[in-house]
C-alpha cells in the first residue's frame, strides 16, 4: 500500500526535541534521519506524537527513496546567468522524470525524494517549490531546511517562522490532494527500454531530455510490457542497445501495425516492414507495416538530446501535450482521472519572481476548469479559450506552481 | 543628429559612403510605383480575401508576377515564439498572421505560382518550419493547402542543399559585400517580403525591408557562428549584425571595414539594405490589420499593446511599400536619424533609396486606397505618449 506519510528530515542544529513543536499542526508525520543523526530523546518524543521514524537506509513500508536534485534553473558555478542547453534555454533541474521511472519501477510505493537544498542554504521561496517539483508527479521530497533557515526556526526568527509556515502549507495542499496521485499520466509517446546497465545512460536521459520539450512521455519497461502500456500513444522509442526480446518485439510490432509509429535504429536489428516514404528527417528512413510506420535511423544513437527533440519533431508538436507562452522556465504533469473525463495540469514555474500572463494550451477537449494554487485554499475560476482538439488556459499571476482541473 | 557616434566614426563612414557614391542613383532616379493599401478590420478569410485581392489588383495583378514562377514568400515570425504579448496570439502581435499567409498562397495560387515556398529562419532551431508554425499556434496545413506546390523550408541553417548560395551586392555594400543565404533565397524566380507592420527596437519601423534581416542564416552570421564555417545548428540571434563584436564565419563574405561603427542603430539599417540589395524583392506585403506598439516583440520593454489599424499594405517596391506603411501608421517616411522612429537610428528607407531600390517620397509614390492622413492607429503619437509616460527603453 502506498505511504500516505509526509516526510520531513530531522535538521542537524536541532539538538532538543522541544524542536518537535515546530511540526505540531502541519502534515508532517514522518521523521526522517539517519541512524545516529538525532537524539535518542527526539526520537522518543516524536513517537509519542504519534510520528513514524524512518531512515533513508531502509525506507517506510509503502515508500521508495531515490536520490534528486535541488530543482530550479541551474546556475553555472560563480556565474549569474542560467547555463544553457544547445538550444540556449535555460536548463532546469527537475525530480519529475526520476520520480516517474522509480513509481514505475516499484509500483505502489510512493517515491520519497531524497534532495538537499543547493549549496546549502536557498531562497525561501525556492521551498514549496522543491515540494511541488516531487508532488507534481505523484512523489514527496523529504522536506529538507538548509541550516540556516533551520537555526533561525531554533531562534524563533520572524523570516524564518514565516518560510516554514509556507513549506508547511504547501505540504499540506498536497497532502489534502492526495486523490490526484491516482491519475495517470497522459502521453503520446513512449520510451520502451529496461533503463538499466547498457541502457541507464541513454533511457534516463531520453526521459530526462523529452521532459524538457512539449511532450510528455510513457514509461513502458521491456519486462512488464503488455499491449495496454501502448494505449493512447502515437509513437514509442526503442533505442537500447540490444535487439528487444521476441515477446517485446511482438508487442512493439502490434503496435507499429494498428497505427503506431515505431522509432528505432540499428540497435533493432534488420530494418522492419517495407521501405516507404515519410516527412523529410535528416538521420532516417521511413518504413511501413501495417496501418503503421518505422523511423528507422541510419546510425546507431548516442546522443540521447537528438533523439529526444527528432522523436518529438517525428511525432510531431500538433500532438504536444501542454504547450507554454511566458512561462519562462517551466514544467509540467498532466494526468486525467480514470473516468477519462477530468484531468490535471499541474504547472512548475522555476524563476523564482513568479510568472504573469501565462498561457498554457492543453490537448484535450474540455469545457469547463478551476485554478488551484500554493496561495490559496480555494480553487479559482480560470479563464480557458476552447479549440479544436485543445483548450487555452489564460492564469492569472502565479508564483512557482498552479494546477488546472479540466473537465470534459 | 549623430550623437552615438564618435568623430572617428563618422569619417570611416563618410569613407565607406563614398566607395558607394559611384553606384548611388540618387532620389530623384530611386523608382516609384503604385502601392495599395486595403482596409480588413479583421483575419476573417471573408473579408480578407477579396481584401487582398482587390489590393494586388490595384498593383497591376499577381499574375504578371507570379505566372508561372517559383515564389519564395519570406514571413516573419521573430524572436522566440513562447512570447506573446499578454494572452494575444502572435499573430496579432508581431507575427505574420497565418490567415494573411493562406490568403496570399491562395491568390498567387490562383494567379498561377508554379510552386510556392514559404520561408523564415525561425529562433535556435532546426526544426522544419511546419513544426515552427505548431509551437506558435499556427495552423501550416492552412497554409500548405491554400494553393497546389506549397513548400516550406527553415533558412536559419543550410536547409535541405549541400551549400550556402553566394548572393553578393551589386553595389558593393554598405557593410557587407555579399552574403551566403539558404539555397531558397536563390533557387526562386520571385522573391516576396511579407512583414508585419511595426515599430522596431534598433531599427525603428518593421516593414519589407527590415523583414530581410532574417534571410541571413544565424549558423553563419549568429554569435555562435562557426568561425571558419558555419556552425550546424542555429544558436540565438544575429549578434555578428547587431554588434558587429565578430566577423561572420570566415567561409562568408567578410565585412568591408570590420573598424567600422558598432552602433546598432548605425549598423542594423545599413545592413538590412545591403540584404535586400542582395536579394531583390520583388512584391513586399505589410500586415497592418492587428498589430502591437512600442516594437518589434514582447521582449521589449517599451512593448505596449495590441492595436487594430485594420490595414494591409502591397507594392512591387518594399521601399515605396514601407514608406506608405509608415506613413499609414502616423510615422513621416522622409524622417531620419534623430526623429521618429529613427530616434537612435538611421532610416533604412533613406540607405535604400539612396543605392537606388526605391524611393521613400510619397509625393512620387501613387498610394490606392489611401489619403493623406488617412491614419487609423496614430502609432507616433502613441509613441510621443508612451514615451513622455517614461516607458522608453530599448531591448527588454
Amino acid at each position: 500500500m502506498t505511504s500516505g506519510l509526509t516526510p520531513f528530515r530531522w535538521p542537524a542544529s536541532w539538538k532538543d526535541g522541544s524542536a518537535l513543536a515546530a511540526l505540531d499542526g502541519t502534515p508532517f508525520d514522518c521523521l526522517v534521519c539517519e541512524k545516529g543523526e538525532a537524539p535518542d530523546g527526539v526520537l522518543a518524543q516524536a513517537r509519542q506524537k504519534g510520528m513514524a521514524i524512518a531512515d533513508p537506509a531502509s525506507p517506510p513500508s509503502g515508500a521508495a527513496i531515490t536520490e534528486g536534485v535541488w530543482p530550479g534553473v541551474q546556475l553555472a558555478r560563480g556565474q549569474a546567468a542560467a547555463s544553457s542547453g544547445p538550444t540556449g534555454n535555460p536548463w532546469v533541474d527537475s525530480n519529475g522524470w526520476k520520480i516517474r521511472l522509480e513509481s514505475a519501477l516499484h509500483p505502489g510505493a510512493r517515491v520519497w525524494v531524497d534532495a538537499k537544498p543547493a549549496d546549502g542554504r536557498v531562497l525561501a521561496a525556492s521551498y514549496p517549490r522543491a515540494i511541488a517539483d516531487c508532488a507534481a508527479y505523484g512523489g514527496r521530497w523529504i522536506v529538507t531546511l538548509d541550516e540556516g533557515l533551520a537555526g533561525g526556526m531554533a531562534q524563533g526568527n520572524a523570516d524564518a517562522l514565516a518560510a516554514w509556515k509556507r513549506i508547511a502549507g504547501a505540504a499540506r495542499f498536497f497532502k489534502d490532494h492526495d486523490a490526484w496521485s491516482g491519475y495517470a499520466p497522459v502521453a503520446v509517446l513512449g520510451i520502451v527500454s529496461d533503463f538499466s546497465g547498457d541502457n541507464e545512460f541513454m533511457g534516463q536521459e531520453l526521459l530526462n531530455l523529452v521532459a524538457r520539450t512539449n511532450q510528455q512521455f510513457g514509461i513502458i519497461l521491456k519486462d512488464k510490457a503488455s499491449a495496454s502500456s501502448f494505449a493512447g500513444l502515437r509513437a514509442v522509442v526503442y533505442a537500447d542497445g540490444k535487439p528487444p526480446a521476441p515477446s517485446v518485439r511482438n508487442q512493439i510490432m502490434a503496435f507499429v501495425q494498428s497505427g503506431g509509429t515505431l522509432i528505432t535504429g540499428p540497435n533493432w536489428g534488420p530494418a522492419p516492414g517495407t521501405p516507404s516514404n515519410g516527412p523529410d528527417q535528416p538521420g532516417y528512413v521511413w518504413r511501413a507495416a501495417g496501418k503503421g510506420r518505422v523511423a528507422f535511423a541510419q546510425e546507431e544513437f548516442s546522443d540521447p538530446y537528438a533523439l529526444a527533440n527528432e522523436a518529438v519533431v517525428m511525432v510531431s508538436h500538433r500532438y504536444d501535450s501542454v504547450r507554454f507562452w511566458n512561462a519562462g522556465s517551466a514544467g509540467f504533469s498532466y494526468t486525467a482521472a480514470p473516468d477519462g473525463k477530468r484531468a490535471l495540469v499541474q504547472m512548475l514555474f522555476y524563476t523564482d519572481r513568479g510568472v504573469t500572463s501565462v498561457s498554457a494550451r492543453v490537448a484535450g477537449r474540455y469545457r469547463t476548469g478551476k485554478l488551484w494554487t500554493l496561495d490559496g485554499t480555494d480553487a479559482r475560476p480560470i479563464e480557458l479559450d476552447l479549440q479544436k482538439d485543445a483548450v487555452e488556459l489564460h492564469l492569472p499571476t502565479v508564483s512557482q506552481y498552479a494546477a488546472a482541473e479540466l473537465e470534459a | 543628429m549623430h550623437g552615438n557616434y564618435t568623430r572617428r566614426d563618422l569619417l570611416r563612414a563618410a569613407s565607406a559612403g563614398a566607395l558607394l557614391a559611384g553606384a548611388r542613383l540618387g532620389r530623384a532616379a530611386a523608382p516609384a510605383g503604385t502601392v495599395a493599401i486595403a482596409k480588413c478590420k479583421t483575419y476573417d478569410p471573408a473579408e480578407l480575401m477579396p481584401a487582398m485581392a482587390r489590393m494586388f489588383d490595384q498593383i497591376g495583378g499577381l499574375g504578371r508576377i507570379v505566372k508561372g514562377k517559383t515564389v519564395a514568400v519570406k514571413i516573419n515570425l521573430t524572436g522566440a515564439y513562447t512570447y506573446r504579448l499578454g494572452y494575444a496570439p502572435l499573430g496579432d502581435s508581431h507575427y505574420t498572421h497565418p490567415a494573411v499567409i493562406a490568403a496570399a498562397v491562395s491568390l498567387m495560387g490562383k494567379a498561377g505560382a508554379r510552386r510556392i515556398r514559404i520561408l523564415e529562419s525561425p529562433w535556435a532551431t532546426t526544426d522544419p518550419l511546419p513544426e515552427y508554425l505548431l509551437l506558435a499556434g499556427m495552423e501550416p496545413r492552412d497554409i500548405e493547402r491554400a494553393a497546389p506546390n506549397v513548400e516550406f523550408e527553415n533558412t536559419n541553417y543550410l536547409g535541405k542543399a549541400k551549400k550556402y548560395s553566394r548572393l553578393m551586392v551589386p553595389t558593393g555594400g554598405y557593410i557587407y559585400p555579399g552574403f551566403d543565404l539558404n539555397h531558397s533565397y536563390e533557387e526562386c524566380d520571385v522573391f516576396v517580403s511579407l512583414s508585419k507592420m511595426k515599430e522596431h527596437a534598433t531599427a525603428g519601423f518593421t516593414g519589407t525591408l527590415k523583414n530581410c534581416f532574417g534571410i541571413a542564416p544565424v549558423t553563419i552570421y549568429g554569435g555562435n557562428a562557426g568561425v571558419d564555417e558555419p556552425a550546424l545548428q542555429p544558436g540565438g540571434g544575429r549578434d555578428t549584425f547587431h554588434s558587429g563584436n565578430r566577423q561572420p564565419s570566415k567561409s562568408a563574405p567578410q565585412e568591408r571595414d570590420f573598424k567600422g561603427p558598432k552602433q546598432d542603430g548605425y549598423r542594423v539599417p545599413r545592413i538590412v539594405t545591403d540584404l535586400v540589395s542582395a536579394r531583390p524583392i520583388h512584391l513586399a506585403i505589410n500586415d497592418g490589420i492587428r498589430t502591437m506598439t512600442g516594437g518589434e516583440g514582447p521582449w521589449i520593454r517599451e512593448a505596449d499593446k495590441i492595436v487594430n489599424p485594420g490595414v494591409i499594405v502591397a507594392g512591387t517596391n518594399p521601399v515605396n511599400t514601407d514608406a506608405a506603411s509608415m506613413a499609414a501608421m502616423g510615422f513621416d517616411p522622409m524622417a531620419d536619424r534623430g526623429t521618429p522612429p529613427f530616434e537612435t537610428c538611421d532610416s533604412t528607407l533613406r540607405l535604400a533609396e539612396e543605392v537606388g531600390i526605391g524611393a521613400r517620397d510619397l509625393k512620387r509614390i501613387e498610394v490606392a486606397g489611401w489619403k493623406s492622413g488617412d491614419v487609423t492607429v496614430d502609432f507616433a503619437a502613441l509613441r510621443k505618449e508612451r514615451r513622455a509616460r517614461g516607458q522608453a527603453g530599448r531591448r527588454g
